[in-house]
Order: C-alpha cells, then sequence, then structure tokens
C-alpha cells in the first residue's frame, strides 16, 4: 500500500493541486471576510470610518473578486486539475505551465484587488479588473486551456468522462466572455484606466453577457464538473444516469449564453431582446435541474450515507441549494416579478444561495474529499467538518430569509401608493426598514465565515498530521536501515 | 496504436468545436442586432459627450464605486416617473464607456438627480451624508473635498473616448462637425486641444463645491452629477414617441 | 421556398426548428440505440478505475474509526 501511495504522487502532479487548494481557502475566508465586513458597514455605516481604501464602493469588488475569482476559481483550478489527471489516468502535461497558471491566477487576483481599494477599477461589475491585469489573465487562461486539453489527450482511454467536459466548456466559455467584455483602449501605456469599447445599451447587454454566464460557466458549469466527479467518488457509486449527464451538458451550454438580459428588464434594452432572455430562462430550468436530479439521484438506495457521512451531507446540501436557486431564478426573470425584485436585495439574496449555498457548499464537500488524498493521511476531525456543515447552513438560511425580507419589502414599499394617489414612502423610509433585516444578513454572513474558520483549523491540522506521519514513518525506515546495516 | 491515437485527439478537438459552437449562438444572437436595428436607440435631441469636467467627475464616480449602490436607469413605472422623472432612454447613454446603469438601488436611482439639488446640497452630502439626510447609510466622501482634481492627463482620456467613439474633436474638419451637431458652445468644450483650459474654465463657471479657489475632486463629481439626466428636454415630445423604440 | 428561407423575418421560426431538430436528434442518438446506451452507461465507471486507491481506504478507516 505504501508502494501504490508513493506511486500515486510520481505518477500525478499533485503539488499544483495542493497550492491552488490551500490558495482557495485562504481567499475564501479574506473574501468572505470582506463580505461580512461590508455587511456591516451596510448596517452600521459608522464602519467606513472616512478611509476611502474601505468604504463600500470600494471594498464590494474586492469581497466579489475574492470569492469568485479568488476562492472559486482556485477551487476550480485545484479539481479540474485532480479531476483530469484522475479520469484520464495520466499526468498534468505541463508542469511549469501549470505553475504559471497558478501565479499568473494569484497574481491577477492580488493586484486586482490592492487596485480596488487604490480606486482603480474598469466599473463593470465582476470585470472590474484593469487592462493590464485583463491582459495577464488572458495569458494565464490560454496556458490553463492548454494544460488541460494537452492532459486530456494523454488520457489512457477513449472516451472522455463527462466532469471534464463541464470543465472545458468553462474553460472555453470564460475566455470567450473574458476577451470580449474587457475590450477597451487604456488612455496610455502608463495609465490605469481605460474606457470600454462598447457604450451605453449595447454595454448593458455586453456586460450582462458576460456577468449572467461568469454565474452559469464559471460558477455552474464548473462547479457541475466537480459535482460529476466528487459526488460519485464519495458516495462510492457510480452518477445515477450517464445518459442524463449528456443531454444536459448541451442543453446547459447551449442555453446559459441567451439569459443575461434578464438583468435588464424594463431599461433602455429593446424588450424583444429582453423577453427573448426571459424565455430562455425558464427553459434553463430543465437543464438545471436535470444536474440536481442526477447529482441526488446518486445516492438512491443509499440514503443511510447522509446520516454518516458529514462531506456527502456537504455535497447533497449544495445540490439542494442548487435547485432551489436554479428555481428561483427563472422566476425572478419573469418580467413582473422582475419589477419588483430588481435593483432590491431579493437579487443579493439569490446570488447568495446560489453562491453560498451551491458554489461554496459543493467545494467545501469536494475539498474534504480532496485534502486527505492529496497529503496521504485522513481528515484531522470528522467532527468538526459537522460543526462547519451546521454553522454554513445556519448561516445561509439567516443570509437568504433576511434578504427577502428586505428585498421584498423594499419592492412593495417603493411602489406602494396612498388614497391620494401619492407615493407612501420615501426612498429613505424604506432604508430604514431595511435596517434589522440588513444586521440579520450580517450575523449569517458572520456564520459563515465562521465554517470556514473551522475548516481552516481542521485542514490546517490534518497537514500538519501527514507531515507527522511522513517524518515518523521515515525515521522508521532509517531506524530499520540502520538495524541492518548493523 | 496510431489511429487511436489519432482519433482520440479529433474527439477532443470536436468537442472544443461543437461546445464553441453551442455558447457562441445566443451571444450573437442577442448583441449583434443591438448594432444594426435601427430603433434600438431612440433619435432625440440634446444627447452630447460630457464636458472635460463632468468627465473627469465620471472617473471619480466609478473609482468609489457609486454604481455598486446607485443605478442610473429610471423603468418605466408610474413610482418610479412620480420619484424620478421620466424613464431613461437608450440614447441619454450612448456616449457612456462604460454605461453605468446599475443593478442595485440601496441608494436612489441618480439617472436624473442633474439640477434637482443646490451644487451645495451636493458637496455637504457627499461630505457627510447624514448632515442632510439623517438616516442615511451612504459613507461620507470627506476626501472628494480635500484631494486637488488631477487634470493633467484629461486629453489623453478624451483622446481614448475618441478612439471607442465619442466625438471629440481634435482636427479642424472634426471641429466643425461638432458645431454642426451641438453647436458652438459645446463644439468648444469638446475640442482636446483645448481640454485642460476647458476644464478649468468650468471649474469657475459655478461655485461647484463652495471654495472657487482650489479645484478639487468634489467640483468635477458634482459637475458629473448635475448634468445626469438634464441633456434632453422631454416637452419637445409627444407622451407616446418613446414607446415606439422599445 | 428559397424565398420564405431568405425573408428575414422568417429567422425565428428557422432557428427554432434547427435548434429542436438537432436537440431531438441528441435525444434519439442518446435514448434510441441499446447497444449504444449501455456503451455510454459504461462510462459512468470511469472515476473507479483509478489504479491508486489508496486513499479510498485510509478514508474508510477514518469513516470507521
Amino acid at each position: 500500500m505504501a508502494h501504490s501511495a508513493a506511486a500515486a504522487t510520481t505518477q500525478y502532479n499533485y503539488d499544483i493541486i495542493k497550492k491552488f487548494a490551500l490558495m482557495a481557502l485562504v481567499w475564501g475566508l479574506l473574501g468572505m471576510s470582506a463580505g461580512t465586513y461590508i455587511a456591516a458597514e451596510l448596517a452600521f455605516p459608522f464602519l467606513n470610518f472616512d478611509i476611502a481604501e474601505i468604504t463600500f464602493g470600494r471594498l464590494r469588488p474586492v469581497h466579489t473578486t475574492l470569492v469568485i475569482f479568488g476562492f472559486g476559481g482556485s477551487a476550480l483550478f485545484a479539481t479540474s486539475y485532480y479531476v483530469v489527471q484522475r479520469t484520464s489516468q495520466a499526468r498534468l502535461a505541463s508542469d511549469w505551465m501549470a505553475n504559471l497558471t497558478f501565479w499568473g491566477w494569484q497574481l491577477s487576483v492580488l493586484i486586482g484587488i490592492i487596485g480596488y481599494m487604490n480606486g482603480i477599477t474598469e466599473g463593470k461589475e465582476y470585470a472590474e479588473f484593469p487592462w493590464y491585469v485583463d491582459l495577464l489573465i488572458t495569458v494565464t487562461w490560454v496556458l490553463y486551456l492548454l494544460v488541460f486539453v494537452m492532459t486530456l489527450m494523454r488520457r489512457s482511454q477513449p472516451h472522455i468522462y463527462v466532469a471534464n467536459w463541464f470543465y472545458l466548456a468553462f474553460i472555453l466559455a470564460t475566455a470567450i466572455l473574458h476577451v470580449f467584455r474587457n475590450l477597451s483602449v487604456p488612455v496610455g501605456l502608463f495609465n490605469t484606466t481605460s474606457y470600454s469599447l462598447y457604450s451605453g445599451v449595447q454595454d448593458a447587454m455586453v456586460q450582462w453577457w458576460y456577468g449572467h454566464n461568469a454565474v452559469g460557466f464559471f460558477l455552474t458549469a464548473a462547479f457541475l464538473g466537480m459535482m460529476y466527479y466528487f459526488v460519485p467518488k464519495q458516495a462510492g457509486r457510480p452518477i445515477y444516469s450517464y445518459r442524463l449527464s449528456i443531454i444536459h451538458f448541451w442543453a446547459l451550454s447551449f442555453m446559459y449564453m441567451w439569459v443575461g438580459g434578464h438583468h435588464l428588464h424594463w431599461t433602455a434594452l429593446p424588450d424583444w431582446a429582453s423577453s427573448l432572455a426571459a424565455a430562455f430562462s425558464i427553459m434553463l430550468l430543465l437543464p438545471s435541474w436535470g444536474g440536481m436530479i442526477n447529482g441526488i439521484m446518486t445516492l438512491s438506495g443509499a440514503w443511510d450515507k447522509l446520516r454518516t457521512d458529514p462531506i456527502m451531507l456537504f455535497l447533497i446540501t449544495a445540490l439542494s441549494f442548487y435547485g432551489m436557486s436554479t428555481f428561483e431564478g427563472p422566476m425572478m426573470s419573469l418580467k413582473s416579478v422582475n419589477a419588483l425584485s430588481h435593483y432590491t436585495d431579493w437579487t443579493v439574496g439569490h446570488v447568495h444561495s446560489g453562491a453560498l449555498g451551491w458554489v461554496a457548499m459543493i467545494s467545501f464537500g469536494s475539498f474534504y474529499h480532496l485534502i486527505p488524498r492529496l497529503w496521504e493521511t485522513r481528515l484531522y476531525s470528522v467532527k468538526l467538518v459537522y460543526v462547519h456543515f451546521w454553522l454554513a447552513t445556519i448561516g445561509i438560511v439567516l443570509y437568504i430569509a433576511s434578504m427577502w425580507v428586505s428585498g421584498i419589502g423594499q419592492g412593495l414599499m417603493l411602489r406602494a401608493f396612498d388614497d391620494y394617489g401619492n407615493l407612501a414612502y420615501t426612498f429613505i423610509e424604506s432604508v430604514v426598514f431595511m435596517h434589522w433585516p440588513l444586521v440579520v444578513r450580517m450575523i449569517g454572513g458572520m456564520f459563515f465565515v465562521s465554517g470556514v474558520v473551522v475548516m481552516a483549523v481542521n485542514v490546517a491540522m490534518t497537514i500538519r498530521n501527514a507531515k507527522l506521519e511522513q517524518a515518523a514513518l521515515e525515521a522508521k525506515i532509517a531506524a530499520k536501515m540502520a538495524k541492518a546495516g548493523a | 496504436m496510431k489511429l487511436s491515437h489519432e482519433s482520440i485527439e479529433i474527439n477532443a478537438g470536436l468537442m472544443i468545436v461543437l461546445t464553441l459552437i453551442a455558447i457562441s449562438i445566443g451571444g450573437l444572437v442577442e448583441i449583434v442586432p443591438l448594432y444594426y436595428i435601427k430603433d434600438t436607440i431612440e433619435k432625440v435631441d440634446g444627447v452630447r459627450p460630457y464636458t472635460p469636467l463632468e468627465q473627469r467627475g465620471r472617473d471619480i464616480y466609478i473609482r468609489e464605486g457609486c454604481y455598486t449602490c446607485h443605478s442610473q436607469m429610471i423603468r418605466p413605472f408610474r413610482d418610479e416617473h412620480m420619484r424620478y422623472g421620466h424613464y431613461s432612454l437608450a440614447a441619454e447613454s450612448k456616449y457612456d464607456h462604460p454605461f453605468q446603469w446599475g443593478s442595485k438601488r440601496t441608494g436612489p436611482d441618480l439617472g436624473r438627480v442633474g439640477r434637482k439639488y443646490s451644487n451645495a446640497w451636493h458637496t455637504q452630502h457627499l461630505n457627510n451624508p447624514r448632515d442632510v439626510v439623517p438616516e442615511s447609510i451612504m459613507p461620507n466622501y470627506p476626501w472628494l473635498l480635500r484631494n486637488e482634481l488631477d487634470y493633467s492627463d484629461v486629453a489623453d482620456r478624451m483622446r481614448a473616448l475618441k478612439i471607442v467613439g465619442v466625438p471629440y474633436s481634435e482636427t479642424e474638419e472634426e471641429y466643425l462637425a461638432n458645431v454642426e451637431q451641438f453647436g458652438a458652445a459645446m463644439a468648444d468644450q469638446f475640442d482636446i486641444n483645448r481640454a485642460d483650459q476647458n476644464l478649468l474654465a468650468q471649474a469657475q463657471s459655478e461655485d461647484w463645491d463652495g471654495d472657487r479657489t482650489r479645484l478639487t475632486e468634489m467640483d468635477a463629481l458634482v459637475a458629473y452629477l448635475q448634468v445626469l439626466g438634464t441633456m434632453v428636454d422631454f416637452t419637445q415630445y409627444d407622451e407616446g414617441y418613446f414607446a415606439e423604440f422599445r | 421556398m428559397m424565398q420564405w428561407l431568405s425573408n428575414m423575418e422568417n429567422t425565428k421560426p428557422l432557428a427554432l426548428v434547427i435548434f429542436f431538430v438537432v436537440f431531438v436528434g441528441i435525444l434519439l442518438y442518446v435514448f434510441a440505440n441499446k447497444k449504444r446506451s449501455k456503451r455510454l452507461e459504461s462510462y459512468k465507471n470511469i472515476p473507479f478505475l483509478e489504479d491508486d486507491e489508496a486513499g479510498e481506504q485510509k478514508d474508510k478507516d477514518s469513516r470507521n474509526g
């Protein structure tokens, strides 16, 4: 057994996966803390402290960039490099290229967030990176595509496992989205500002084509790739239906790109575009649920695992939240619902039921599976996984519920009229109303962050134990050798 | 062995091609027509590029992340009409690189905030929102009054904006075209060669931040806020006119 | 026929028909042929073909222990 384990570490490039996995946790902890802090700023504005670098407007892109690109991105690099090697039974194609993707990605995130705090931003949601970071990301991404595809070509059997399809679609789609969203003209070679190639209504459409597909391919398709490997592995049984995965892969890939316009209902975007987007948003429910059903039904006949295995609990809860938010999403894309929900905290709550419930939970579950295997040891504490699970779940529930109250409440207040046909409330009255929901949201965030702290401790202790075990093993071997020598 | 290896490569390549096709159609169908269909953007008088001072104000608006809490897109609803004014037209942001329609109203919409409040109100509000709106949760922006406005690169900025399609002028010919389209007074403002003096002159033309002796970031930001949504004179158009473009 | 096709107004129903046919094609490809179905379903075991299952063993230990 020792022999085969040693073989695995040399056969596969685990080093790069370890680096990405650890950085995912670091960025995740920082990004979620930043999120909780800006949530606190909204509830208690004195927390802005008149310091430009930490005002809400500048920290908000720091939060979104850290959790989407820092945490989510690094988690995807880590798991995709793991999955593509394990399902191809081939070593990663190029160690140095993989290393470059690591440094390129980490540097992009770091330069990005330091810039935002100092006011360097392009002012496009989720694409705030300045032009020079955009270039760095482009190079990194091309290398990523090369490493991934070249590894696929080394695989030892003809078929490409479906998880890799999702990862591949994510890499391709992200490349297209990134390039076309960030076409801009810099003010100068040594100037941090650049101006978007598009303006007004076209810029809006390109933005939400990008923005929603960042959700669709970065935060959904790619994490489905994660799901298609780690759920079957953790359950110890193959995915429910391979044919369903093929159908829903193509449907999802095709339909997601149409739906961005639903972010622009009732705006100056022509009606035909946002209506088309809404129609596809409704249809998208089917392929989305295809993925959820496929994941959950994998457990069919082995439901007892949910009672005994907290990692499984993470994975299946993630799929449940995925199902919930992919139902809520199409509903919010209906024009009548959107009229109320748009511009309010309901949208924020919806995003987080996907981001915390689906993206973060499936990543945590996968990491709990992955980390002991990478360091060839066992998890330090299974009990702490349970603690993490409940902290995270309570946090999400508080978050979503408070945002429903705040968002629907504000939406209703702003459209209310009194008996004489005047507006019933001023805007600031809706802000006053939102105070308590915002406080509860902040507490929900604190729960969630505490969960990640518990995870970080668990992972750190796991790695420490692995190193101790390794040292003990080496000492034993050295002693044996010495004895044999004598 | 050789054959099977080849077919595998073809397979991975095929996968990439098919995926690219599947993911490209949606974006193409929704974005490309926006450039070709005539009534995407309303035909309307008055919309013009920003002056150098307003553009610098807009840069500061973006720098501070105002779009994370304020929209600039009024929807065609009765309550929004009463609260903010006429719904926003596509034409009104046609010189906005990037657009700042926003996606969240933690604070109110700013699409037509221009000239609704005095310069003094804006200065006081940005410096400490709770001085004028006690319940506000907006951060203070005291550094806007402290920081001198950096306008050293304003001509370069206008040049970059010109490349992406904003009709600022550098040659005589472009200037004359602007005179035709926007009138001589505005065309002067859009002349890149005179960017610095135009910016200084506009900063002096009004008491933006309460102190004419200093040119601050507050001057630029208030100048930008005061022009928002004021370019189109809606009394000139019939009620149903803009509906044709929706 | 050619005239109908060249009319821009008809791109929407045309696109609908094309995409629907492709979708039905994929469905038929995936589900109609029994042998192919069997082959496709066999691929779900790929994650379990790994040559090193040492990690698995340890994980089971930790769950039991």
